[in-house]
């Protein structure tokens, strides 16, 4: 074995290792928001609507509409603000669940958000959200994952290696981005 | 292989404490000091185009996709505006909602033919899981939003 394949492998072999984590984090969020227009690959949103006795009162205050339509509908978390988007209807903010009340109708809607653990943490990292010095490790990993791909390449010699069968398959990945490129982009 | 070891978790942990501060702070430095209400802004919004202006204010609604936009509201009862941001530069979370909201951006207004005006409610009332009725849309549409650069939510 040559040194440059000995050291290839070397290389090869450690860095895939360290890789091995933030692939499968860049893998997971990549399929999660990959289908972002089918599903939220960050919260789980439960949507609700129940029909209440209305309010007998013909002077609008929002502490005891408030008051009333969460005991109404069973809540219990502690209100964090309100709104009124329009005349005929009032919103409550409680910790998770935003409270939308139809003052015409009362009809209560609830929208209850739960983050899809790992997934969420995941998809933060993936799309940089933290920015600051996560931004330089993802440039990093992102050329420890060519470099992978690239000393891939020579590890193997004979038959199976670069000059046989891997340049075959090589150029099937290459022209599988490009077939797609000319049906959807040219 | 210790010190490999020791470095991974000091990158974890230094991910987990950027997840569990939950970013009170959101893209870049607020600069400005006075506060321009929000009703100011609806009641002239063509005075304010192209200008920078920091509001305060509930949030009402968040993105629920990509946290690339939230509403807060105005000092006056039945008004809001929409904050924008570059998808990705920053990320409102949902559990916003409710929280209040210091934002500093530049005030700017989207032009809609009447054919666009519909189309853009269609697609704002799918992306809120609404409902939308294009009879409500009769000409031209100017909307005015705030095209967000940094904001502290609290």
């Amino acid at each position: 074995m040559s040194v440059v394949r000995k050291w290839l492998r070397v290389l090869h072999r450690d860095i895939g290792y360290v890789a091995t984590g933030l692939t499968v984090i860049y893998a997971i969020s990549g399929v999660a928001v990959n289908h972002v227009d089918e599903w939220n690959p960050n919260y789980i949103i439960e949507k609700t609507q129940t029909p209440i006795i209305p309010l007998d009162d013909s002077i609008f205050i929002a502490e005891k509409t408030a008051d009333y339509v969460i005991s109404q509908v069973g809540e219990k978390g502690k209100v964090k603000s309100y709104f009124r988007p329009d005349p005929e209807t009032f919103q409550i903010f409680l910790e998770g669940n935003t409270i939308s009340v139809d003052l015409k109708e009362w009809v209560v809607s609830q929208e209850k958000v739960k983050s899809r653990s790992l997934i969420r943490e995941t998809n933060f990292l993936h799309l940089n959200a933290p920015k600051k010095i996560w931004t330089y490790i993802a440039d990093i990993f992102a050329a420890a994952l060519a470099f992978l791909a690239i000393s891939g390449l020579f590890m193997i010699k004979g038959k199976n290696g670069i000059k046989g069968r891997g340049a075959w398959l090589t150029i099937a990945g290459f022209i599988i981005p490009v077939i797609f490129l000319i049906l959807y982009y040219y | 292989m210790k010190s490999v070891i020791y470095i991974l978790l000091s990158c974890l942990l230094l991910n987990i404490s950027l997840l569990a501060d939950d970013a009170k702070k959101f893209g870049k430095e607020i600069t400005l000091k006075e506060k321009t209400s929000i009703s100011k802004i609806l009641a002239n919004p063509k005075n304010f185009v192209g200008k920078k202006v920091l509001v305060e204010g509930t949030i009402v609604d968040v993105c629920s996709k990509r946290g690339c936009w939230m509403e807060i509201a105005s000092d006056k009862e039945f008004q809001k505006i929409k904050i924008k941001v570059k998808d990705g530069e920053i990320v409102f979370p949902m559990e916003s909602k409710g929280k209040s909201a210091l934002v500093e951006g530049e005030v700017y207004e989207i032009k809609l033919t009447k054919e666009e005006a519909i189309e853009f409610g269609k697609h704002e009332a799918e992306e809120k899981g609404t409902k939308f009725d294009p009879g409500t849309i009769k000409g031209p549409v100017t909307l005015y939003q705030i095209k967000g650069f940094g904001a502290l939510i609290k």
